[in-house]
């Protein structure tokens, strides 16, 4: 059900269960009342093994826990405890060695040798080596896999080679300069090729890699039971424990709605929680034995993208007008209560080259009246909304209500409300994800929001590129503010290709201007991904790759 | 042999009966699902929005016939369904048996306590508040109300707020224990017993006012004699023929209270397989309740006939 869209493309979707308000807000109120007094938060010592974590998802249960197929955002935070990739990112955003011990290029950008870490086994005791690399190429690229994510992001990779056992070279159609990061993300895990044999669905149901922890058993509905790797010895270069996890194992379970999550956190039923609602947050924080974790994606920012492909939104003082009509500000200030930073980016926060332009977003109604006077549309209909030669200006803008959480769907009503005063008329229409991807495949939209989960600025390239009008075989299509502007193809495409740090960087800085100063995009905040922990979890942080958490270094203090 | 050929023409009748219903159900569904935005295909591959390449998508169409006209699709699906098989399941790749024969106890054991509890409460609560006075039949009415008017999630959710974060006695999930059944049961048979009681009440207050009952009481019958031994017999069965309703309503339940109570079971398979496409898994998941509806049904004409024999006499003297 509910899965995302990174599903398919890397861009992960959010699937909060819509959660009664009415429930929440009990809920928050009671836990007020009913929580135990705060205790202060016990001095770290040195880590202690053993023990069991109960990790509580509110995402949906995936279907195959095998990344490399499909590949979404639940499928991603699963695999980060059991797989692991070629290479990872720092929490500066470098990229850093990991089943990679090192690599080089070719000057043309053409070539790339990957020269693997040494003495590393998989689970089901097969070495790490250039040939397992190789199968892994193979089985994302091949189409009986169904890989979405990971087959998009080996786009140029045309063949490997073994150069020798512990070296895997990599032949590319054009230089890709966001490889590395691609690479990183655990859509594209390296996994045991002698398990890759097995049958798909014996593949799915427990995948074999070198990581912290082994699949042994999964319940469907019910829960995943994770089992410590005693062998371990392949952790990414910025991990603070080298060794094998100090949790004996990790109970997965799927608990769909918030407020029980939370409640089962509470209760000390379960010990981490993801999918935390600003509500719960802010009681968590208050509570003194629950800890907060956050931990925004990678890739783009949250946004509104306005569709510049049809009307009204093709001219740009209409689109100027709307971004300047919606009061985002005191919305996200007053639902998100504190949790959510507004964003004036194209990009994540945590993207290094993320350019933020707070004086393109403000809220200003009389610029916004004047520039839809000058666009012509003059006259307001009985309603109060403005018309031009009998049409209504009217924005169609169809809501993801898997994606998009209570808060969010609320924010929406709000810029409803406001774009409103200036004469917009917003029909927001509610949908579960598959009308909403249909929706979105027949055009029928003005403003949509669309999260994507990517690692690095690339993703740029895969939402603005006119390429990503063209829809895929199954109708989607990335480029939902229909961008096509030659100038900015020009500068993705290259920023694509550069091996210099800086000239990318200013590439991708000129790019981020263009898009910005366009009026295509309503930049809202970084795409949220809030955990809730019980205080004595101690050592968890989020992977800096598409900040799933990992518990290889993480223990209990009781 | 009279009554033997009724008895067979009945069968055959009820038999014919219960196939057109899953017929009906099965095409209802099928277009039902088919006909909403969404294309399966897209769930074999990661879900909607899959950027999925063209051979894997056309690969999984033809795997699962879904490059064929909507009819003919409709006519393989009743095809095995004619043959007693559920088919494969497009998203989790698994026969659909196999993916809601693990889950149908889990929906089954919570229906039933649910309805064992709930009459428990709707017999409890009628019987004492019929007898208690007019404070007591308002209390009584007042409770039933009340009780029938409840959201499931809002109940399923109070019932957290109290025993698991007040008082700390019951877990707020399900945990594969006993107790971890009390709340979501709850949450299940508390609205049901109200609608129980608003049936049974006023039945079991106009029998008390009938002769029979008068007859009763000059034979010298004690008071809770009257209710137990008759005037409920009378009371009890338009609340035993509400019941085949119950079941149903039971299953739509479960789907909300295995949400929130984060249970295996008929419900959330149902709803993942909704928001999937899963056209295989929510006929089946459907197929299956309408199949436990019918017996239901039966049984509770059974029950009736038990309970109050004028009912299979008259059934009997009207048929023949």
């Amino acid at each position: 059900m509910r899965t995302n869209p990174v599903s398919a493309a890397g861009a992960a979707p959010r699937l909060a269960k819509p959660l009664t308000a009415v429930a929440a807000i009990a809920i928050a109120a009671l836990a007020l009342t009913g929580c135990t007094a705060p205790s202060p938060q016990t001095a770290s010592g040195s880590p202690r093994t053993g023990g069991t974590l109960t990790y509580a998802s509110g995402d949906a249960e995936p279907t195959c826990l095998d990344p490399h197929v499909g590949g979404n955002y639940p499928q991603a935070l699963l695999s980060t405890q059991f797989l692991e990739s070629l290479v990872s990112r720092d929490s500066d955003g470098e990229i850093v060695p990991w089943l990679a011990k090192s690599w080089t290029t070719s000057a043309d950008g053409l070539t790339w040798e990957f020269t693997l870490a040494p003495d590393v086994t998989f689970t089901d005791g097969t070495p790490l080596d250039a040939a397992a690399v190789q199968a892994n190429v193979a089985h994302l690229q091949d189409p009986e896999t169904g890989s979405s994510t990971g087959y998009l992001a080996l786009g140029k990779v045309v063949s490997t080679e073994a150069v020798s056992p512990d070296v895997v070279k990599f032949t590319l159609s054009e230089p890709d300069s966001a490889l590395l990061e691609s690479l990183s993300q655990p859509w594209l895990a390296i996994e045991s090729p002698t398990a890759l044999k097995r049958s798909q669905d014996d593949n799915c149901a427990a995948p074999v890699g070198t990581g912290p922890f082994v699949v042994t058993k999964w319940v469907k509905q019910n829960a995943v039971t994770l089992t410590r790797n005693d062998g371990y010895n392949s952790p990414p270069a910025d991990a603070t424990n080298t060794g094998p996890a100090y949790l004996d194992s990790i109970t997965w379970r799927f608990i769909p709605e918030s407020a029980s999550r939370y409640a089962a956190l509470q209760a000390g039923e379960v010990d981490v929680i993801d999918n935390a609602q600003p509500d719960t947050i802010v009681q968590a924080e208050k509570s003194g034995s629950l800890q907060h974790l956050d931990a925004p994606r990678p890739g783009a920012s949250n946004r509104i993208e306005l569709n510049s492909g049809k009307p009204p939104f093709d001219d740009v003082r209409v689109r100027e007008a709307f971004i300047r009509s919606a009061n985002v500000d005191d919305a996200v200030a007053s639902l998100f209560q504190g949790t959510a930073t507004r964003s004036y980016s194209a990009l994540s926060s945590v993207e290094p080259l993320a350019v933020s332009e707070p004086k393109l977003f403000g809220y200003d109604q009389k610029a916004a009246n004047a520039l839809l006077d000058a666009a012509g549309w003059t006259e307001r209909d009985a309603d109060g909304y403005r018309v031009k030669d009998g049409a209504r200006l009217s924005v169609q803008f169809p809501v993801s209500t898997n994606q998009s959480i209570p808060a969010e769907q609320s924010l929406f009503e709000q810029i409803q409300a406001t774009a409103k005063q200036t004469g917009f008329e917003v029909v927001l229409e509610p949908m579960d994800l598959g009308s909403w991807y249909a929706a979105l495949g027949a055009h029928e939209y003005n403003a949509v929001s669309a999260p994507y989960t990517k690692v690095g600025p690339d993703v740029l390239r895969i939402l603005y590129h006119s390429s990503g009008i063209i829809p895929a075989p199954s109708g989607y299509f990335a480029n939902n503010a229909q961008v096509n502007d030659p100038k900015l193809d020009a500068l993705l495409t290259q920023a694509g290709q550069v091996s210099d740090p800086g000239e990318r960087k200013t590439l991708e800085t000129d790019a981020q201007n263009l898009i910005l100063a366009g009026f295509y995009i309503l930049p809202l905040y970084d795409q949220q991904n809030h955990f809730l922990l019980r205080s004595d979890v101690e050592g968890v942080r989020a992977m800096p790759t598409v900040s799933t958490p990992t518990f290889q270094g993480a223990w209990l203090n009781r | 042999m009279g009554i033997n050929r009724v008895l067979i023409t009945r069968v055959l009748v009820s038999l014919a009966g219960a196939i057109g219903v899953l017929w009906a159900v099965a095409t209802l569904t099928f277009f039902a699902v088919r006909l909403i935005p969404g294309d399966p295909a897209l769930a074999l591959l990661g879900g909607p929005g899959s950027q999925a390449s063209p051979e894997a998508l056309a690969l999984v169409r033809a795997e699962n016939g879904l490059d064929q006209p909507l009819f003919i699709q409709y006519l393989m699906q009743l095809g095995r369904l004619a043959t007693g098989d559920l088919g494969r399941s497009y998203a989790l790749n698994q026969d659909v048996a196999q993916v809601i024969l693990p889950q149908l106890v889990g929906t089954l054991t919570l229906a039933i306590l649910s309805l064992a509890v709930a009459w428990a409460f709707s017999l409890t609560v009628t019987i004492w508040s019929t007898r208690g006075g007019r404070i007591a039949a308002s209390i009584g009415s007042g409770l039933d109300v009340i009780a029938a008017a409840l959201p499931h999630f809002w109940l399923a959710t109070s019932l957290i707020i109290v025993f698991s974060l007040w008082l700390g006695v019951l877990p707020p999930i399900s945990t594969g224990t006993p107790a971890g059944l009390v709340l979501p049961v709850l949450a299940l048979a508390i609205p049901l017993a109200g609608f129980l009681s608003q049936i049974m009440r006023p039945a079991l207050l106009t029998a008390l006012e009938s002769p029979f009952v008068l007859s009763a009481r000059a034979r010298g019958e004690s008071e809770g004699g009257v209710r137990r031994l008759h005037a409920i017999r009378h009371a009890a069965v338009p609340a035993i023929s509400l019941t085949g309703w119950a079941f149903g309503s039971l299953i739509s339940g479960a789907v909300v209270v295995e949400t929130i109570f984060a249970r295996p079971g008929l419900g959330r398979t149902l709803l993942n397989a909704v928001t999937a496409r899963d056209v295989p898994v929510v006929i089946g998941v459907v197929m299956i309740v309408a199949v436990a509806y019918i017996l239901v049904t039966l049984a509770t004409d059974a029950a009736t006939r038990l309970v109050d024999p004028r009912e299979a006499e008259s059934g009997r003297a009207a048929r023949s």
